[in-house]
């Protein structure tokens, strides 16, 4: 019996959805708008975070040498530093024909540049070391032991301080991002419960004539209740749905913009490969915003 | 031998809502069991609150009603739509559910008993078979015209099988060819031994009617007469001044 009574107040709630087709319809919207902006919100914070920190993991500090200073000189430094797995992840050997290649290629074979290095008559480049930290934060006692080692007078210079620099900028603006994120997000999700809350009250607000009818038919409060709960699930399922759809389309069409500015490639293989986890967890949170408001809000038409 | 305890008794019934609105004052009277009562007074006597104290909508501010001998206040809030499956009521504004069509209307107050589907695809179409709205049930009520909504109403309020049938003014929007349909109904009802208690301003029907009546008054009983007649209360000095001289 128990489970006959269940399944027909489950009947009842899909059954209400289907007939109240306009107040379903804004209520589904109304949900969906707020786990919009909620998952918007969310998805916007981490992809700033993700940017910001690709953009510290490019970041290497570059040792030139005199050009007086061998290659057989500068490769024993290059394996001495590698040495240093805990702080250097990677130690690349630029050589001066190379670091002319490359800053010819940079310039994009620019002819003026072609003609003023060959003016000059022999390369103006140092050959220099490329060191990558395991972290960011690494880059400081790097910097000061190299200055102090037994090669600091083969050393022409390192170009640290105007990194350190972005580094400082890139960590205010995480900073501040994430405290921006962190106060609109939370100022987001409260609007959103307020929203969902207030159209679900509605909805219920309009029928509360028919909670006294089915009391006086003999329906117990549970009995009146129960449908209302599963409406609410079904308010969250289908918005949780809907937020799906249209982050998908947010992610299209700003995928070519994010584009090898975050480690997974572009703002739609962030989706994609964290389909599962954004679709549970706006299920979750729909349902539970649903079925919440439902029982809050019918609670006071349910007295005696 | 026919069962001689009343099924509704009203001890010294007293109703007054705050602040200081006495709307019955120490009514006491019984109803046996297949009585066919009908409960008469203008709008504002009382009617609707006395009836409200029987389906325990409303509890006496003094006194006591009992139900089969038994004190209704004292049931358990939980056990209260239980009880309730003992009396079908029917009001003057049908209170249907508007999403649903006349047969889950009616199915609805089997359904929160938890009876079988198959029980109540028998039964339900038999009793809107019995209103005559056999070929209308999948009508929502909007469907159907004021008559056949309270019909419908009538049907839900039977399906329980109940001891007591309470209308409540359930002619009060209805045209006289439907007036006569619904009380022949309620006649119909009451001739199978369901009491039926009846309130009703319309003077006509308690006439035709030829059973008992009690007629209320500033929420006292002026009459209550077996085989009666409706009765015009006669105004007194302290509610109505006399304004026409």
């Amino acid at each position: 019996m128990k489970i006959l009574k269940l399944w027909r107040t489950f009947k009842e709630g899909m059954l209400n959805f289907k007939r109240n087709g306009w107040l379903s319809f804004a209520t589904v919207s109304i949900l969906t708008l707020s786990l919009f902006i909620v998952s918007l919100s969310a998805l916007l914070g981490l992809t700033t975070h993700l940017v910001l920190q690709n953009m510290k993991e490019k970041v290497t500090v570059s040792v030139s040498f005199n050009p007086d200073v061998k290659e057989e000189r500068i490769l024993e430094i290059k394996d001495e530093l590698s040495k240093y797995t805990k702080e250097i992840s990677s130690v690349q050997y630029i050589s001066r024909d190379k670091a002319l290649e490359d800053f010819i290629a940079q310039s994009g074979n620019d002819p003026v540049i072609t003609q003023a290095i060959e003016e000059i008559g022999e390369n103006p480049l140092l050959a220099s070391l490329v060191i990558k930290a395991v972290t960011p934060e690494n880059y400081p006692l790097i910097v000061d032991q190299i200055e102090s080692s037994t090669f600091q007078n083969d050393i022409s210079r390192i170009n640290y301080e105007r990194n350190k620099k972005i580094f400082e900028r890139l960590e205010k603006i995480n900073t501040a991002t994430r405290k921006a994120g962190l106060f609109l997000g939370t100022m987001f999700i409260f609007i959103a419960i307020l929203i969902t809350f207030n159209t679900i009250r509605i909805t219920i607000y309009s029928h509360r004539q028919e909670f006294e009818i089915m009391r006086l038919v003999g329906a117990s409060n549970l009995y009146v209740r129960t449908p209302y709960v599963f409406e609410g699930v079904l308010y969250g399922l289908s918005a949780a749905i809907f937020t799906m759809l249209f982050l998908f389309g947010i992610a299209y069409y700003i995928a070519p913009l994010t584009q090898g500015a975050i480690p997974q490639g572009n703002f739609m293989n962030l989706y994609l490969n964290n389909f599962f986890i954004i679709l549970g967890s706006l299920i979750f949170l729909g349902i539970f915003l649903g079925v919440l408001s439902s029982i809050l809000a019918i609670k006071r038409y349910l007295k005696a | 031998m026919p069962d001689l305890q009343p099924i509704i008794r009203f001890e010294n019934v007293t109703k007054a809502f705050p602040p200081d609105n006495r709307v019955l004052e120490n009514l006491s009277f019984s109803i046996m069991p297949g009585e066919f009562v009908s409960l008469v007074g203008a709008s504002g006597e009382g009617k609707s609150t006395l009836l409200k104290l029987i389906y325990a909508e409303e509890v006496p501010s003094e006194g006591e009603v009992y139900f089969n001998e038994r004190p209704i206040s004292k049931i358990n809030r939980k056990h209260l739509p239980f009880f309730r499956r003992n009396i079908g009521t029917v009001f003057q504004d049908y209170k249907l559910l508007p999403q649903k069509t006349a047969f889950e209307n009616v199915a609805y107050a089997l359904e929160v008993d938890g009876r079988e589907t198959d029980e109540i695809n028998a039964e339900v179409p038999e009793i809107l078979e019995i209103v005559g709205l056999g070929n209308k049930m999948h009508k929502f009520p909007k469907q159907l015209s004021g008559g056949e909504q309270q019909r419908v109403s009538l049907a839900r309020a039977l399906i329980h099988r109940p001891k007591v049938i309470i209308a409540d003014e359930p002619t009060g929007n209805l045209d006289p060819h439907s007036t006569e349909e619904i009380i022949r109904l309620l006649q119909e009802i009451n001739s199978f031994g369901t009491t039926v208690i009846l309130a009703t301003h319309n003077k006509g029907i308690v006439d035709h009617l030829g059973k008992r009546v009690i007629a209320l008054n500033d929420g006292a009983i002026v009459s209550d007469e077996h085989k009666g007649k409706y009765v015009t209360s006669t105004p007194t000095l302290n509610k109505q001044p006399i304004q026409k001289v």
